[in-house]
């Protein structure tokens, strides 16, 4: 009874939630400056590009220019390992996890500052629906971001490898793109967490980020962290599209009498747990927001 | 029964306490928390809200636990002392939002939205940007968004802080209005006269401890043995000393004195109503022929001077 009075209500709560913190989102200054930031290697490849591409060297065939590297060697391939090393350094590990403590802190604690949370909490609706639509808002606008960035900096490395280059390695470019969501969907959940318990969620999250997900993540205890489960879903995803990858490459082994064991979760399974995470968090912290008081 | 109870009720946050063992029954109509800054009053507020829990006591509103029982929030609306704006939106969006989460559909809040914020005066500024708001423009901007879902019990907290005259007119015609409408309506004010021109129910509170709660005029007589000030002015400025020493005869007369300026005499009593009930006479047998005879006391001013000394009012 209550699961179908929430569904009714969701049509009348969640799209001014969406289009209000969305709006809040995007015009947020620092949402542009980590953006910025994050295509920042975007004028690496464009410097690359122009400086290279007369050198380049290339055969037509069925019409479509296959260019090559000077020692013969396919140029996407090479331009892959640039745009997949960038991208997972640079907008996975590092400013994809800025933007997912920002955005939560905005959505969740930007609300008790303005005191708007005690008006909410005043109106007839779950602390589940103040926090879940505002959850769900944080990760399309994250996860269309962090996409988006990715298809541009994808475009701009794979660039020196003409159009024949940027299409045969879209593999790629999809698999990031699948990283970045499973990433929104659990690193929101967390931050949202830790925005509906505690008071100061940036510095809490930037500790978490430092003390979890960078040096749990490294230990033999690594599948207690969000970022084992990404580094599964990239392992698997490399081997399935074809690449040389060991599970050594990705630090997911660890060592069980005296042998290097491969850990690395299947990824289904890390998919599930990270959508697990993300609902667990969030309905967590609206049990957390639910016994705030004011 | 009433809709508001609060049984022995003590909030404490740490080791500082918020009010302590106050009980209080709140009848539709209005009714007014008095108190100076930091008495307590916005904490009896949330736990009314469900904002805040007891530490112990019980609060019952409509019957029901307000910290837990989240649905019968469509039945209170709530004007913060705060500022609990989302300043990027207009006072139209703003108030169309938050009727959206009391479940309306996006048409017919924004006409009900419109129809609130109109009544309250903002019709030529409803489109406009919150950020753009007066004081008193977005004091009607909170009164409208708690006032449009119609709700059984209203609660205001300063509902008049910064409010321009006619802001503050506005907003007492209304509240009369709603309250003669039988919604229960609930005032925290730290300006007496605020309070007395719309309501005799009062609760006084202060340092978290509840002092007084009824008909204020009902609380002044419970107060009788504190001595009460009475001003008597003769027209013949030449009969001041006269009363006076005459009024010093009576055993019921405390202390006299004469302002000339003001051509008046102010007389101490601890029996009020023996004093006007003997004064007429004694004015009769001397021949003393008077323009005014009027108290204070019987204002909230003077109430709370009586009760707590009024050196923490502000």
């Amino acid at each position: 009874m209550e699961i179908s009075n929430v569904f009714n209500r969701s049509k009348n709560l969640f799209p001014p939630i969406l289009k209000d913190c969305s709006q809040r989102l995007l015009v947020n200054p620092l949402t542009w400056v980590l953006v910025v930031i994050m295509l920042l290697p975007c004028f690496l490849g464009l410097w690359f590009y122009y400086e290279f591409s007369d050198e380049r060297q290339f055969e037509e065939v069925d019409g479509e220019k296959v260019y090559y590297d000077n020692n013969g060697g396919l140029l996407h391939v090479e331009l892959r390992e640039a745009f997949l090393n960038l991208s997972s350094l640079f907008i996975v590990k590092f400013i994809g996890v800025l933007l997912a403590i920002m955005f939560s802190s905005e959505l969740i604690n930007e609300e008790f500052n303005r005191k708007t949370m005690q008006i909410l909490r005043t109106t007839p609706i779950m602390s589940l629906e103040i926090i879940f639509y505002r959850y769900v808002t944080g990760v399309l606008c994250m996860f269309g971001i962090l996409a988006s960035s990715s298809i541009i900096m994808y475009i701009v490395i794979m660039l020196g490898s003409g159009i024949h280059g940027i299409i045969e390695e879209l593999e790629i470019l999809w698999l990031v793109i699948k990283i970045v969501l499973f990433e929104s969907i659990a690193f929101l959940g967390i931050f949202c967490l830790i925005s509906a318990y505690f008071e100061r969620p940036f510095l809490l999250g930037i500790v978490y980020w430092i003390i979890w997900e960078m040096i749990v993540s490294g230990t033999q205890y690594q599948q207690i962290t969000v970022s084992h489960y990404l580094e599964s879903i990239l392992f698997d995803g490399l081997k399935d599209i074809g690449w040389s990858v060991t599970a050594e490459d990705y630090g997911l082994t660890k060592i069980v009498n005296n042998e290097v064991v491969n850990i690395a979760t299947e990824p289904i399974t890390a998919m599930l747990v990270m959508i697990g995470i993300g609902l667990g968090t969030v309905v967590w912290g609206a049990r957390g927001l639910g016994n705030r008081q004011f | 029964m009433s809709e508001i109870i609060l049984n022995q009720v003590t909030k404490n946050y740490g080791k500082v306490q918020g009010i302590s063992e106050i009980s209080i029954n709140v009848d539709p109509g209005l009714t007014g928390i008095l108190g100076p800054n930091g008495a307590g009053k916005s904490t009896m507020m949330k736990m009314i809200l469900g904002l805040a829990r007891p530490s112990m006591g019980t609060v019952t509103v409509m019957g029901k636990d307000p910290f837990t029982d989240w649905e019968q929030r469509n039945k209170i609306g709530f004007v913060p002392e705060f500022d609990c704006f989302y300043e990027h939106m207009s006072g139209l969006d703003y108030v169309s939002y938050f009727l959206r989460m009391h479940n309306y559909e996006k048409q017919e809040a924004e006409e009900m939205a419109r129809a609130s914020l109109s009544e309250l005066g903002l019709e030529d500024s409803m489109e406009r940007k919150i950020r753009t708001y007066s004081k008193g423009m977005r004091q009607k901007t909170k009164v409208a968004r708690a006032t449009v879902f119609d709700p059984e019990i209203l609660i205001m907290d300063e509902p008049f802080q910064g409010a321009d005259p006619s802001t503050r007119h506005l907003l007492m015609n209304k509240m009369k209005e709603w309250s003669e409408k039988g919604k229960t309506i609930m005032i925290s004010s730290h300006i007496l006269h605020d309070v007395e021109n719309l309501t005799d129910r009062i609760i006084l509170i202060n340092n978290g401890r509840m002092l007084a709660s009824g008909d204020r005029h009902e609380i002044r007589k419970l107060m009788d043995h504190i001595p009460r000030q009475i001003k008597v002015s003769p027209i013949d400025k030449a009969n001041l000393r006269i009363l006076a020493k005459r009024m010093l005869d009576e055993e019921w007369v405390r202390a006299a004195r004469v302002d000339e300026e003001q051509g008046e005499i102010l007389l101490e009593t601890d029996r009020a109503e023996t004093f006007y009930l003997e004064l007429p006479k004694i004015l009769q047998k001397e021949k003393i022929a008077v323009t005014k005879i009027n108290s204070d006391d019987d204002s909230l001013d003077s109430l709370y001077d009586k009760i707590v000394g009024g050196s923490q009012w502000k």
